[in-house]
């Protein structure tokens, strides 16, 4: 059975729930590895999950970003295995730099915690891959630092990538998710794990997350 | 609170010499009302306590009680009030990091974090950075531990402009026979683990037991959540290995408040040496060491001690600091040591034995009635009670709160009357949680008032679907030598013993906040803090408030025009007057039944217990909510003036947007519980107003734009 990894940093918080739907959602075997011990061959996919790596300090995701995961993170994207990145693991990606463009403070100045909704562009990839194009999905997001900002949004659009409906934070061009290499790796605010069952999401709104790690399922039994 | 001269004479008496500095800051810190509850003590005896699925009481850090076969939850709550009157940030996010720590303590996983936060009129800055700051304060350290807040209540009076109470409970789960025995022997090494001690929030817990004064800000606590949470995770994996006997926070009094009281406990004696405790300041004197408060430091007594390796290789792992401080002895007796010096050597009983004293009470003049003006419009009046910052939206809050991390949340805030709590287990089963507290009702009525601040929160916890299994209480409250307001504290107490009887709901734990004044030496509006717990079976089931249109509108329970301490009173006439509503203990039991049914048969689409405000702020927020227009019969809520029917704050009320082919079902049942069921109206998909009729006559038309905007009032100011 295919093995995914959720690396957990020093303050990491979402890495249980993600974990519960990788079994349950994906219904691949997964595991929750400590960033230090993380080696890369060891998987067929990689998690960065949410939470406040080292407290946030400086800023979201930099002090993850220095950890020696970082080398092997980087390696799996050289050798195209998938990659996701949820929130603070999003930030960490961007931070390492093989995602673009940064996460700055939200418009508000505050954490916002809310039911959102994201338009899918241009689906592809193992995350996307039972995504269809303009298909709209229900998250929560609860992030202080999901401003996305890129001097070249235009580069970010030609790729796979996520709009907000209703943008709550001041992304630039509403942007709440990016990939590379095809959508093999991906990065996204919003929190795919709490939205991957039916009773996680209230009235007036769809388990939006679900799809993403059915497709993580399916791409790696059948490919994508 | 300094110790009196009698209480110094005292235990001067029974050691038969002078007492040391550190001795005197020992018992400062044990006697003080935080930690003795010398005032409340013989009060709290009258609580109902005690039921078959009571795992835990009263007594120790927090109370636990069997869930389910196979799950112990375990809950406790607390205020921090003092200080957040001084430092709204770091008062409030300490007082998360505390309680958090409270339930780990009992080992089990912190899953929920609640808050109940009674603020200033947010007319004044100094009420407006109160509150800013607080709400920060808990988001920022709630959210960093991955702990959801997910309910919560929030209230705003000018009584709290300068002194807001600030009430945090958490609820963590585990299995019920790994919940820790809390038992230590003589010869257990004691660990110290956690942050550096340092000079911050000295004596912390005996300046809560004081009126405030403005130069307290050295008692203050700084907290450091990343910190925090590595402790959190670390105590998991060694829960996880079996290896810990007992783990206690050092809250109000420190180190040696959390020592004395395990030893106390255990009956054994304790020996600790203060120069091996890790220091933020190298230069701390032997007193300083014993009563910091500095935050995130925890004691743990290893089941093993052989294995202690195996805990500190956990530790090391998450890089936390921790000492070895010293171990419990044969002998009863407290002695510290500093550099081969003695600095403290007294019997453990006499250090938690504080003098008896007895506090009186002496009952205000009761309020008198004040009517209504006769020329009450009655749709402007509604716009302004919507906008009340009590009854507006609280989304300017909540949103700064992660209450969906870990993935159980099924009804999140704004989404039904108690949060919804999905355990994530591989099963359907879960639990639901409501806080309440009505400053109004206890001002007219602290008997009256606290009893129906826990009808309230049992009905908002049986509305979702949930069978009540449990309450814990936040009692705050004013000066306890004063008679005239430690009338309020033991009238609450009273009231809540009555309530809790009678809806059998054992009180698994509490806190008391006294000397809850102003500058002045007036009492602030005493209040209590209300949380209950309860059961669910299918979250799948659970009834959020959402409703879905064209179908009918079903109020369950009587309306009588009570409108004493209501919300449309205090909007009017600026005050409250007169006698709280009635508390219905009988309506309440039966109603909770019948919801419980209601959920598992599916009968309905939404249900909102009917509060502040009566049916015209239920239907409204539903309104809202749903996005639906709304029609309402006034004569089918009450044979009263449509005034009295909408705004009246009668309890026992839940209020159901019915599937229409359940409508019959739905009403039989109710008949069968012998509950009033009256269809009061309609909700409308397509058509966007709330209309209310009275004799034929419209009395109330407003468009849903307009509802919003007044509901959504707060989000300006907060």
């Amino acid at each position: 059975m295919s093995r995914v990894a959720i690396i957990k940093y020093p303050g990491t918080n979402c890495e249980e729930e993600t974990l519960y739907a990788i079994r349950n959602a994906s219904k691949l075997d997964g595991r929750i590895v400590w960033h230090s011990e993380f080696k890369m061959d060891e998987w067929d996919a990689i998690i960065l999950p949410g939470g406040f790596s080292y407290g946030d300090y400086g800023h979201a995701g930099l002090i993850a970003s220095w950890s020696k995961a970082s080398n092997e993170i980087e390696k799996a994207f050289e050798n195209d295995i998938p990659i996701l990145g949820i929130c603070n693991g999003f930030q960490i990606l961007t931070e390492i730099g093989i995602l673009p463009g940064n996460l700055l403070y939200n418009e508000s100045a505050k954490f916002i915690a809310r039911w959102i909704r994201v338009k899918v562009h241009n689906p592809k990839g193992p995350w996307l891959s039972l995504i269809e194009e303009g298909a709209v999905l229900s998250m929560p997001i609860a992030h202080a630092e999901g401003r996305y900002f890129t001097d070249s949004p235009e580069n970010v659009i030609k790729k796979p990538w996520m709009e907000y409906i209703e943008n709550p934070n001041g992304s630039i061009r509403s942007i709440a998710g990016v990939a590379e290499k095809d959508g093999i790796v991906l990065g996204l605010m919003p929190h795919p794990e709490r939205a991957s069952f039916p009773w996680q999401s209230p009235r007036g709104f769809e388990p939006g997350g679900r799809k993403i790690f059915e497709g993580l399922g399916v791409s790696l039994k059948r490919g994508w | 609170m300094p110790l009196t001269s009698f209480e110094i004479e005292y235990a001067q008496k029974v050691l038969g010499r002078k007492l040391t500095k550190e001795e005197l800051i020992l018992l400062e810190a044990e006697w003080s009302e935080h930690c003795s509850y010398k005032s409340t003590k013989e009060h709290l005896k009258k609580l109902k306590t005690i039921a078959p699925w009571v795992l835990i009481g009263p007594g120790r850090d927090a109370g636990a009680i069997k869930l389910f076969e196979d799950v112990a939850l375990v809950a406790r709550i607390e205020s921090h009030n003092h200080p957040s009157a001084v430092d709204p940030y770091n008062g409030a996010a300490t007082g998360v990091g505390g309680i958090v720590r409270d339930v780990l303590s009992l080992g089990a996983k912190p899953i929920l974090l609640v808050d109940a936060l009674y603020m200033g009129s947010l007319k004044t800055r100094h009420s407006q950075w109160l509150a800013t700051n607080i709400v920060k304060g808990i988001g920022d350290y709630g959210n960093r531990l991955g702990i959801p807040t997910a309910t919560g209540l929030t209230w705003f009076s000018k009584s709290y402009e300068k002194q807001p109470l600030v009430n945090v409970a958490c609820i963590g789960l585990t299995k019920p026979e790994r919940i820790l025995s809390g038992k230590v022997k003589p010869g257990d090494p004691i660990v110290l683990l956690g942050n550096t001690t340092g000079r911050d929030g000295f004596l912390g817990s005996s300046f809560a037991s004081k009126p405030l004064d403005e130069k307290d800000i050295a008692a203050i606590q700084v907290g450091n959540p990343f910190i925090e949470k590595l402790i959190i995770d670390a105590l998991l994996d060694a829960f996880d290995k079996n290896l810990l006997s007992h783990v206690k926070d050092l809250g109000g009094g420190g180190l040696g408040t959390a020592i004395v009281e395990t030893a106390a406990q255990n009956k054994v004696g304790v020996t600790v040496y203060l120069d091996k405790v890790h220091l933020r300041e190298p230069d701390l004197e032997p007193f300083e060491i014993l009563a910091s408060e500095s935050q995130e430091r925890m004691i743990v007594i290893p089941k093993d001690s052989n294995r202690l390796n195996e805990l500190f290789k956990i530790f090391d792992k998450y890089e936390i600091e921790y000492s070895i401080i010293g171990h419990f002895s044969s002998e009863k007796r407290v002695k510290m040591f500093f550099k081969n010096r003695s600095v403290v050597d007294i019997p453990v009983e006499l250090a938690v034995s504080p003098p008896r004293i007895s506090r009186k009470v002496s009952a205000p003049v009761s309020s008198f009635e004040v009517p209504f003006p006769t020329d009450v419009d009655i749709e402007k009046t509604l716009i302004s009670v919507l906008s009340s910052p009590r009854v507006s939206l609280k989304k300017a809050v909540y949103e700064q709160y992660d209450w969906g991390v870990g993935g159980r949340t099924v009804l999140p805030p704004g989404y039904g009357d108690s949060a919804v709590i999905w355990l994530r287990d591989g099963s359907k089963r879960g639990f639901a949680v409501s806080v309440r507290g009505n400053p109004r009702y206890v001002k007219l009525d602290p008997f009256t008032g606290a009893a129906l601040s826990l009808g309230d929160a049992y009905r908002r916890v049986s509305a979702v679907g949930a069978a009540p299994l449990a309450a814990l209480d936040n009692i705050n409250s004013g000066n306890p030598e004063k008679p005239n307001q430690h009338y309020y504290t033991v009238k609450m107490i009273e009231g809540l013993a009555y309530a809790s009887e009678i809806l059998n709901l054992p009180i698994i734990g509490g806190n008391v906040s006294l000397y809850n004044e102003d500058e002045k030496g007036s009492m602030i509006d005493p209040v209590t803090s209300i949380m209950v717990i309860g059961k669910i079976e299918n979250i799948t089931k659970a009834l959020g408030v959402v409703p879905v249109g064209d179908s009918p509108l079903v109020l369950i329970g009587k309306t009588e025009p009570e409108l004493g301490g209501s919300e449309v009173q205090e909007v009017i006439l600026g005050d409250v007057y007169g006698r709280p509503p009635v508390f219905r203990a009988d309506t309440e039991k039966k109603l909770a039944s019948f919801a419980k049914k209601v959920s598992e048969k599916e009968l309905a689409y939404a249900a909102h217990s009917v509060s502040i405000g009566g049916i015209a702020v239920t239907v409204s927020k539903m309104a809202y909510w749903g996005n639906v227009g709304i029609t309402l019969n006034s004569l089918a809520i009450c044979e009263c003036s449509p005034f009295e029917a909408l705004f009246s704050e009668s309890q026992a009320r839940i209020l159901y947007e019915v599937k229409p082919e359940s409508l019959q079902e739905f009403l039989s049942l109710a008949q069968s519980y012998k509950l009033k069921a009256s269809v009061i109206g309609h909700t409308l998909r397509n058509e966007k107003t709330i209309r209310v009729q009275h004799n034929g006559k419209e009395v109330i038309r407003l468009d849903l734009s307009k509802v919003s905007e007044s509901l959504e009032a707060l989000e300006k100011t907060l």
